[in-house]
This record gives C-alpha cells, sequence and structure tokens, in this order.
C-alpha cells in the first residue's frame, strides 16, 4: 500500500466560492477517501422565521437564504402558506412565478458553468459565460426591479405585473442569446483542453446516485430522471408550458455540462411558452385567514429538489418551518464522487456540483 | 469573427497535414480575437449603468395624504419605518434606507394611494457621520417610547375627565335630588 496523505481543501480556498470544507485521504495523486463538512455559515434563518417576523414577512426573510434561487425560496414559502391558508392563486401569478424561476435558473446555470470553465483552468471561457449571462441579470432587474433579492412572490400571489414592454424585450434578448447558446454549447461541448480536465471527472453512476438520493443536475446527469417539474403538476402548470426532462449517461463533470446547456434550451422554450401565452387575471388572493395545520412543498430549484414543511397555529406567527436545501442531499454523493480521481481536478468537480452552502447551512 | 475564421482557413491551406490540430486551436484563437475587441463592462461612475423604469428605489412619503394609520410599520419586514408622536398627539415619519429592503409591501398596504411610494432613484451609500445603525436602534425605541407616553397620558386625560364627568354627574345628581327631595316635601306637588 502507498504512503497516504491528508489533504484539506477549504473551509476558505480559493477555488471555493463559498465555506466548504473536504478531506482528502490521498494516494500519491489519486484519492480514496473524502469527508466533507458543511455547515460554516449557520444563521439561524429558521428560528428567526418562527419567532420574530410575522407569516408574510417571511417570504422576504426566506428570500434572503440564497443569493441565486432567491426565487425558489420565495415561491416555495409563498406555496407552503398558501397551503396552510387554503387559499388557490390566480393562474396569472402562478405563471408569472414561473417565468421568474427559469429567468433564475438561466443565469445560475451559467454563473456554474463559468465556475466551473475557471476551475478547469479555463479563465477565458470563464469571462466569456460571464458576459453572457449579463442579459438574465438584466432582465430579471426588469421584471423584479433587482438583480439580486427578487421579492417577487409574496404569499397569495406575485408582487408585480409584467410590463409589455419588458415582455418584448425578453422576447427580443432571448433571440439573441440562442447564436451565443450554439457557441458556448460548441466550446463546452467540443473543447479539447477542457476535456481534458470534464470528461471522466467526478463521475458517479445511476445506481450509486439512486443509492445516495441525488437530487437535481448531478441525478439528471447521471441518467437518473429526477425533476419536482414532472413530478407535481397541483401548485405549477409545468407540462403545459413545455417542460422536457434531460438526462445524460456518463454522470461525469463533462455530462453535468451537458444537462445544464441543454436545460437552458428548455428554460428559453418554456419562457417564450408563458409570454406567448399569459392568461389574463388578478395577480393576487387577498385573504384574511391565519395559517393553520402542516403543510410540505417540493419544487424544483436549479440546483435540485427544495423542500418547505411549515406548521401554524392560527396566529401571525408560524409554529414551525422547515427548510431542505438541494445540496444537502448532493452532500454525501458529492464526497463519493470524488473517489479514484487525481487531486488536481478536485476543484473542476467541486464546481460542478454547484453547492450551494448559504441554502444549506441557512 | 471573421478575423480568426480567415486565418484558421489560411492556417490548413498551408499545413493540409495538421488539420486536428488547428482545428483544436479555434478556442484558442477566439480568446486572442477578444484582445482587439471593446470591453463589455460599463464604466460606471463615469457612465450610467443599465436602471429599468421600474426598479425598486427609495421610497417616497406625503405627509398631507397621510392617514396615520401605520400600516406601513406593521407590515415592513425589517423595521425600516417608525412613527413617532409627540405630547399633542402629531406623528412624525421616519424612514432608514439602509435597513430598507425596497420590497414595496409598504405600499402595497397603504390604504390611501399615493401617501407612501417606490421611486425609481437607487439609495445612496450610508455615511459614518450619519450613524445609521446606532442611531436608528435608538431612534426606534425612543419613537415607540415616545407612544407609549401619549398613549399614557391620553389614558390619563381620559381617567381625570371621566372622574372630573363623574364628579359634575354626581353633583348634578345630588342636586337634582336635593331639588326632588325638596319638591316631594312641597305638599301642593305631593297633591298634584
Amino acid at each position: 500500500m502507498a504512503k497516504q496523505y491528508e489533504i484539506p481543501i477549504g473551509a476558505q480556498h480559493i477555488s471555493l466560492l463559498e465555506p466548504l470544507h473536504f478531506k482528502f485521504t490521498t494516494e500519491n495523486e489519486k484519492i480514496v477517501k473524502t469527508d466533507a463538512n458543511v455547515y460554516y455559515v449557520h444563521r439561524g434563518i429558521e428560528q428567526a422565521c418562527c419567532s420574530k417576523f410575522k407569516f408574510r414577512q417571511v417570504s422576504f426573510v426566506v428570500g434572503r437564504v440564497c443569493g441565486l434561487c432567491s426565487i425558489s425560496h420565495t415561491t416555495a414559502y409563498s406555496q407552503v402558506a398558501e397551503k396552510l391558508l387554503k387559499i388557490e392563486i390566480p393562474l396569472r401569478a402562478k405563471y408569472l412565478r414561473m417565468l421568474v424561476i427559469e429567468l433564475d435558473r438561466i443565469h445560475s446555470h451559467l454563473l456554474c458553468l463559468s465556475h466551473v470553465a475557471e476551475n478547469s483552468g479555463f479563465e477565458a471561457l470563464f469571462m466569456k459565460t460571464m458576459q453572457y449571462r449579463e442579459f438574465s441579470m438584466e432582465l430579471l432587474e426588469a421584471v423584479c426591479g433587482n438583480r439580486i433579492q427578487y421579492d417577487f412572490s409574496i404569499v397569495g400571489g406575485v408582487a408585480r405585473d409584467l410590463k409589455p414592454q419588458v415582455a418584448q424585450s425578453i422576447m427580443e434578448r432571448l433571440k439573441k442569446f440562442i447564436p451565443q447558446l450554439d457557441e458556448l454549447m460548441d466550446i463546452y461541448k467540443n473543447n479539447w483542453t477542457l476535456s481534458l480536465k470534464n470528461k471522466g471527472a467526478g463521475a458517479i453512476t445511476k445506481e450509486d446516485a439512486m443509492r445516495l438520493n441525488v437530487v437535481g443536475p448531478f441525478a439528471r446527469a447521471a441518467g437518473l430522471a429526477v425533476d419536482v417539474r414532472n413530478e407535481t403538476e397541483d401548485l405549477l402548470p409545468w407540462k403545459e408550458v413545455g417542460f422536457e426532462m434531460i438526462t445524460e449517461t456518463s454522470g461525469d463533470v463533462y455530462a453535468r455540462n451537458m444537462v445544464r446547456l441543454r436545460e437552458l434550451y428548455v428554460s428559453i422554450r418554456i419562457i417564450e411558452n408563458i409570454i406567448n401565452g399569459l392568461p389574463e387575471s388578478a395577480l393576487i388572493t387577498e385573504t384574511k385567514a391565519f395559517p393553520d395545520g402542516e403543510a410540505t412543498v417540493r419544487l424544483e430549484a436549479p440546483r435540485g429538489e427544495l423542500f418547505y414543511y411549515a406548521k401554524g397555529n392560527k396566529t401571525q406567527i408560524l409554529e414551525r418551518l422547515k427548510i431542505k436545501a438541494p445540496t444537502f442531499s448532493n452532500v454525501a454523493a458529492m464526497a463519493e464522487a470524488f473517489t479514484g480521481n487525481e487531486y488536481g481536478s478536485a476543484p473542476a468537480i467541486i464546481a460542478s456540483y454547484d453547492p450551494c452552502l448559504s441554502c444549506t447551512a441557512r | 469573427m471573421v478575423l480568426h475564421r480567415l486565418l484558421l482557413l489560411l492556417m490548413i491551406l498551408v499545413f493540409p497535414a495538421q488539420r486536428d490540430k488547428i482545428l483544436i486551436m479555434k478556442t484558442f484563437l477566439k480568446a486572442i480575437g477578444n484582445v482587439f475587441k471593446k470591453p463589455v463592462t460599463t464604466r460606471y461612475p463615469f457612465e450610467k449603468t443599465f436602471i429599468p423604469d421600474d426598479y425598486r428605489g427609495l421610497i417616497g412619503f406625503d405627509e398631507n395624504l397621510c392617514i396615520w394609520c401605520r400600516r406601513c410599520e406593521m407590515v415592513c419586514p425589517p423595521g425600516a419605518i417608525v412613527f413617532s408622536q409627540d405630547m399633542e398627539g402629531k406623528q412624525t415619519y421616519h424612514f432608514n434606507r439602509a435597513v430598507c429592503i425596497y420590497c414595496g409591501e409598504c405600499v402595497r398596504a397603504c390604504p390611501k394611494e399615493g401617501a407612501i411610494f417606490q421611486t425609481a432613484e437607487p439609495a445612496p451609500c450610508a455615511l459614518k457621520a450619519e450613524n445609521i445603525n446606532n442611531g436608528w436602534n435608538k431612534l426606534f425605541d425612543e419613537s415607540l417610547a415616545s407612544r407609549e407616553a401619549y398613549a399614557a397620558e391620553k389614558k390619563r386625560k381620559a381617567a381625570e375627565k371621566a372622574a372630573a364627568d363623574k364628579a359634575a354627574a354626581d353633583k348634578a345628581a345630588a342636586a337634582k335630588k336635593e331639588e326632588e327631595n325638596k319638591t316631594g316635601a312641597d305638599p301642593d306637588t305631593m297633591a298634584g
């Protein structure tokens, strides 16, 4: 047996975006065992939501759980609160929620792809992806009024309407984006330098993915067809607007890139369908009821399945709010997928997991 | 774009045997081509950045329209709005732009159109001299205390008034009773 070394990466490291700690046990350059430690950014948000804030204010608090999938958190919370209040939201509000979730998915996936390129040592592609990502941030700013914290979903509906000129600019910008996306697809697919770091790195089999309960693009890259958009129809009508499942088979970094890029085409199609068929109705259902009982909600965030549980007791303050972020489900598989890889490819593999630790630790 | 395609074509024509290797260099040449392009970033302090028409900016307040229901203060998630009250009952509106999250919940809650509204103007930076954290916390507590003091004063005044009214009523009742007794003692009325 070769001599084993333990190499830590994190909690602060230049290739990591967020505080995450991996301890690798390596033999020569091969990783044989990995320990993961994720809880570095605990902020006590769940407790604050159940003590300090009224239930209508909580949708703004949970929007601050994560900067990238802010809209997924606010929408999931709004849905769970609507279940507790036993109200049905207007159809237009549902469509507008889906529109912002998909715009958010575009910017989140492009951010992840750019970081994979950067951590694989391809700075120019990182810059290029970030350049192409900018249009989605501007569209989100035009729709929601802010670049990052959207505060778009509120309990009972959505906060703002979509103006016709904004809808038109979304269509124009998307039309401009499609050739750029084709160009990115070409580079990520065919570039030889990138394939050295990406093909075969961080691979996980379908059986392992199923056993370790993987969600999101990570699972879909391994061939496991899990997507909440495919499973639930009651809260948001995903299939009506043209959702399509994307899967790959190899389960490595390259497959994850491909899943994310191909999902962008699906997102673009969903946004176009929503804008073309946006129904006319009110934006918000008013109610004076208080939350009562228990409810759960699942929603497909850019990183996978987001889960909310809430319990009310007929007062302004919730009794319990539980958030389970997609990255939390993936931690076990993250540690597993490193085994057998070179230590040098670890940063690219970490970036391809798209870990969101402020969601996980809250 | 055109330049690097021409260059690639030229290289393939000159070295046809090396065609695969030249195609691998495609992205590399693209990256070099980027050097001669204009930057995509904006020179922000000197140029204007993209701000949409209905940007979620500073919250404005119109004192003349306000009906002083304090609903905006009640719904504000971070507590960026507070009303203080002086002893005559006049309320003053306080707003902290550094605490505000610009969600617009106060605008939606306002029953009087135009009393509180959202502008498209981005908030200016907070300065150290403004003491925007500790100063605000102090102001917030003082405002709540001032309202409590006014409520207590009002209650005391009401109690005083009620006591005075009661005393007056008692006095009047006593006088009436006395009068009744007086008239009751009169034999003529009794007979009547």
